[in-house]
């Protein structure tokens, strides 16, 4: 007979519902959308997931304020409508984004909290679910100095990792420039620098896993895995659904780094695709060398 | 989690780029400790050799409204900004540099459209004509169809 194991302290009390706003580029990792819901249920939050373009922050349009304004206030709106007190974000720029420009020239109807404080305000609540031990021994987490100004995002995703049994998260001063890895993509050269640098506090630290946090830089790093089989590169949130038992798959990341992209993508998502839209816009990213 | 945010202070985003603009460049005292704590100026040979007070005179003149004031030095740098914050926690009259780097990247390149009183944009729009596309696409390859239908 299953033993249901008594509630941690504090779980009794009715779920949060909230939004949870993942942004849109995220669109490539499907998985990091569903782990996330379901470590927020885990911990009493109830998260209903809103993104892409439909529930655009502006900034791709920011060169036309009218646009941009107009996209923002429609996502505001749309949120207003939930009725949910919070939006939850993922997405650094979106988050300052509803910070600067949205919520200051649309009322908004709720407050907003990066994914990375809800969780470490329910740490009490997670480490117990953390129960298993993760595939990698050391995990070196690959952060930038943007954001974490705004949300110590910097020093909440090492504590919260460092809640999984077994799993060594070192200390180092590596910090790329940038919010995230998609603002260095523009200048020249920056890129790379800065996962050379990575690369270079992984070999410093004996890391076996390079560990982001956002999106972009998941989609920039996973490359680096390329070459070095001693290397892993993971998002916080695999490992956290990974203590916790949750299967889960990176899908991009083996896209990523296929011999053939399109060989590995296969013919059913290929179709979901759409065969135009995968060959002009899918398939020369996934066949981007890496920049380091 | 956090409070609601304080009601709107603009009807809309270009009068908050304005209202913004005007009053964080009234506060600026051009002093340069943000092109100091930038962590992108050694990337830009020019602006690393550049007084820094000179380039930061560039930002507030931006947001004055005055782009073309601003020398090249200050416009490669305000383009080069990767959000990368430091430049906030430098500024000695406690303004908010980063969000005025915002302001000025988007002014230069155009957001004011024709209302722009510093003229014609300095910089290229960071406009990617087959982001929502992509975006889709991408969706279409990582999520089921019920998760499409009730998350996009």
């Amino acid at each position: 007979m299953a033993v249901t194991p008594p509630p941690p302290p504090g779980s009794a009390a009715a779920p949060e519902r909230v939004v949870f706003w993942f942004g849109c580029n995220i669109a490539r990792h499907g998985e990091i959308v569903r782990l996330s819901t379901r470590i927020l249920e885990a911990v009493g939050v109830e998260a209903d997931p809103a993104g892409g373009p439909s529930y655009c922050c502006g900034s791709p349009k920011e060169a036309n304020a009218r646009i941009a304004g107009g996209m923002a206030r429609r996502t505001v709106e749309a949120f207003n409508a939930t009725g949910r007190d919070t939006v939850v974000t993922w997405c650094p720029s979106c988050h300052m984004n509803m910070d600067d420009f949205m919520a200051p020239a649309t009322e908004a109807a709720f407050a907003t909290s990066h994914i990375s404080e809800v969780l470490h305000a329910r740490r009490d609540r997670i480490a117990p679910l953390l129960r298993h031990r993760v595939s990698v021994r050391r995990a070196l987490p690959h952060l930038h100095h943007g954001f974490n100004g705004r949300v110590p995002v910097n020093t909440l995703v090492p504590d919260l990792l460092r809640l999984i049994p077994g799993l060594e998260v070192p200390e180092h001063p590596c910090r790329a420039p940038g919010h995230m890895c998609s603002a260095l993509a523009g200048v020249p050269g920056a890129l790379g620098a800065a996962q050379r640098a990575l690369l270079a506090a992984a070999e410093e630290t004996g890391a076996d896993a390079l560990v982001t946090v956002f999106h972009s830089c998941h989609r920039e790093t996973v490359s680096l895995e390329r070459g070095r089989p001693g290397l892993r590169v993971v998002n916080w949130i695999h490992l956290l659904a990974e203590s916790m038992g949750i299967p889960h798959r990176d899908d991009y990341k083996a896209w990523r780094n296929a011999p053939d992209p399109r060989e590995a993508v296969g013919p059913e998502r290929l179709a979901a695709a759409g065969e135009t839209a995968f060959e002009r816009l899918v398939e020369p990213e996934l066949r981007r060398p890496p920049p380091a | 989690m956090s409070a609601r945010p304080p009601p709107p202070r603009a009807a809309d985003l270009p009068a908050l780029i304005r209202a913004d603009s005007a009053r964080l460049a009234a506060a600026c005292t051009a002093c340069g400790a943000c092109v100091g704590a930038c962590p992108m100026v050694p990337t830009l040979p020019s602006v690393a050799t550049a007084a820094r007070e000179d380039v930061a005179a560039g930002l507030r003149s931006v947001l004055r409204g005055e782009a073309q004031a601003a020398s090249a030095e200050s416009v490669a740098w305000i383009g080069a900004c990767t959000r990368s914050g430091l430049c906030t926690p430098a500024c000695p009259e406690r303004l908010d540099t980063a969000f005025m780097m915002r302001l000025a990247g988007m002014r230069l390149r155009g957001a004011l459209g024709a209302s722009e009183p510093g003229g014609p944009p300095r910089l290229p729009a960071k406009d990617d004509p087959g982001w929502s596309a992509r975006v889709k696409a991408f969706a279409r390859m990582t999520l089921t169809e019920e998760e499409q239908a009730r998350w996009l």
